[in-house]
């Protein structure tokens, strides 16, 4: 089976084309845009496409051109699986099948798809928590070495008192340390 | 969570989106008791199957791709479940246009300089250039619409035809996405196409094409978008529904009025809203679009019925299908004027309360659209598809 792969976002196509190696004997090809001399030269039997991508137009209009002029695309519908195109919609991703395909072969080829996007999803949540925590590691660094010089406390006791902070407040002691940062910055004059 | 819920819209990066963002950026629908989050799509079909499971609430929608599930067209929902449609209000009259590329109006020019200074202008001096290109074994020109069911494929569609060309036969004719209709047409991939603002605008600010007839001219009034939501969330969320459509009735208020544009033009020009520069959004705002004045907003049932007339001369819709029952299950004025009546004085009661709808202006070059005899008018055209 010949699978398409559109993805705007070429890291996540790539997870989804890896996924799908995987599964089935099969010839992934993916592609940032539908091209449609592309496609035709390639002839997928399914098209698994972003939701995001604004490709997904051009290939519903191949649907439309095939009452008059057989065309090979069609959206996939799946009567036998009641929820599974609303649950590919809210992962993001639409998939259109060569008319005629069993629907029993490309839920693989979904199941796949909405994973990888699901992966996709949570790697960049947690590499955001992860800049996120730099960034208050950071912060809270430049908040102790303020205490320090204004109050002249050691490391261990800017530490505490930032903590103290935090606690009396029930805000994350990042959140603290950089409204003290901005708090000194207005006092500095800084901003106004 | 109590009392009026947190609401999720979907739209697409077009001038016409204005009644939402407004809405939002205004506080209109926070003073309603909204909490609306806009969510930007990226493709029409997506904003129809997010609006369909409830990914989204509602959203901006080309008016025909709500019509034509109710009428049985074949390019329907994707979802088997296909939830029906509705349109309790309209967003937007006119605001699109036909462009070509510079080469091709010049070409057109060279064929018939006689035509294209007409006004409006026809299609006749491109029929020339379709036949000397045809003569001359020349690739058919390519012209590009925003979705099989659009009023830009209609449009274009019924301008091609009044000059005897076939858009079916004469042309190419593709689907491409409105922000990506320009670089297409920069790459010399497509030689014209119409969309809504302001992507017109922004090829001829770059040079590299000449509106030719804009949706003013080809039908004075004509509708465009809607604002769409399920039939079977309207009935669970009547209150929201109606407080959403308050608001954007006073966002499309504000959006008329000129005193507001440069607000209007700076909100739009966001990158997370159009994102295009100031000044191509200005042109269409400043005499084509409509969204509010002259009862813009209601839905009208003949403007459905114009659409699914269109479907039936296109072949996209048979003739046996009932137009009626189609046009009065999705376009819902009712819903609208249910609104409208506890919106205040920024609505024209004579525009928006009285049945007996204005005369439709008649369209380029036709006959004047009655409403009563939609079959009729969709067969007599000497261009068509219709199919019993």
């Amino acid at each position: 089976m010949r699978v398409l792969v559109i993805d705007p976002d070429p890291a996540r196509a790539a997870l989804v084309a890896e996924g799908l190696a995987g599964v089935h004997p099969l010839e992934v090809r993916r592609s940032e845009r539908f091209d449609e001399r592309e496609a035709i030269e390639f002839a997928p039997d399914v098209v698994v496409i972003a939701a995001e991508s604004p490709d997904r137009d051009t290939l519903e209009s191949l649907r439309e051109a095939s009452q008059a002029n057989p065309r090979p695309v069609v959206m996939f519908v799946d009567r036998s699986e009641p929820g599974l195109a609303e649950q590919a919609v809210r992962a993001g991703v639409a998939a259109y099948v060569v008319d005629g395909l069993a629907p029993a072969r490309v839920r693989p080829i979904l199941d796949v798809a909405m994973s990888r996007f699901a992966l996709t999803q949570q790697l960049r949540g947690d590499l955001a928590k992860v800049k996120a925590d730099l960034e208050s590691r950071k912060t809270v660094e430049r908040a102790k070495g303020l205490l320090m010089k204004e109050r002249g406390l050691d490391e261990d006791g800017a530490y505490r008192l930032l903590r103290k902070l935090a606690m009396d407040r029930g805000k994350p002691i990042g959140a603290i340390a950089a409204d003290l940062l901005a708090f000194a910055g207005v006092l500095k004059g800084d901003a106004s | 969570m109590s009392g009026l819920a947190d609401l999720k819209l979907g739209f697409i990066p077009l001038t016409d989106c204005a009644p939402l963002v407004a809405a939002k950026s205004l506080g209109f629908f926070a003073e309603e008791g909204l909490d609306v989050s806009l969510s930007r799509e990226a493709s029409w079909a997506t904003i129809r199957d997010k609006v369909a499971v409830g990914a989204l609430d509602g959203a901006h929608m080309l008016a025909p791709m709500a019509l034509a599930a109710a009428a049985g067209a074949t390019g329907g929902l994707t979802l088997d479940v296909g939830p029906s449609l509705i349109a309790p209000m309209a967003l937007n009259r006119n605001g699109s246009a036909v462009t070509v590329s510079i080469a091709l109006a010049e070409a057109m020019r060279a064929a018939d300089p006689e035509v294209m200074t007409e006004q409006p202008v026809s299609a006749r001096a491109l029929a020339r250039v379709i036949a000397e290109r045809a003569g001359q074994g020349a690739a058919p020109l390519t012209f590009a619409v925003v979705f099989p069911y659009s009023m830009h494929n209609y449009e274009l569609r019924y301008w091609l035809a009044q000059a005897g060309i076939d858009p079916d036969r004469d042309v190419r004719l593709v689907v491409t996405p409105p922000p990506r209709m320009v670089e297409q047409l920069r790459a010399g991939d497509i030689d014209g196409f119409c969309v809504g603002a302001p992507w017109n605008a922004v090829a001829v600010l770059e040079g590299l094409g000449e509106v030719l007839i804009s949706a003013s001219a080809f039908w004075p009034g004509g509708p465009d978008k809607v604002f769409g939501v399920t039939e079977a969330w309207a009935h669970h969320y009547p209150d929201e529904l109606r407080a959403a459509l308050r608001a954007m009735i006073r966002a499309s208020a504000w959006a008329d009025d000129p005193a507001n544009r440069q607000d209007l033009i700076d909100l739009l020009a966001r990158p997370e809203h159009v994102g295009v520069a100031p000044e191509a959004l200005a042109r269409a705002l400043n005499d084509e679009i409509v969204f509010h004045r002259d009862g813009a907003g209601l839905p009208r049932r003949e403007h459905a019925l114009w659409f699914l007339s269109q479907m039936v001369r296109w072949g996209q819709v048979s003739a046996d299908a009932d137009l009626e029952a189609a046009a009065d299950a999705v376009y819902r004025p009712d819903m609208f004027r249910a609104a409208a009546l506890t919106v205040g004085p920024v609505v024209d009661p004579a525009q928006v309360f009285v049945d007996a709808p204005p005369q439709l202006a008649p369209l380029f070059e036709g006959p004047r659209f009655d409403s009563s005899l939609a079959k009729r008018y969709a067969a007599g055209f000497s261009i068509g598809r219709a199919r019993a």
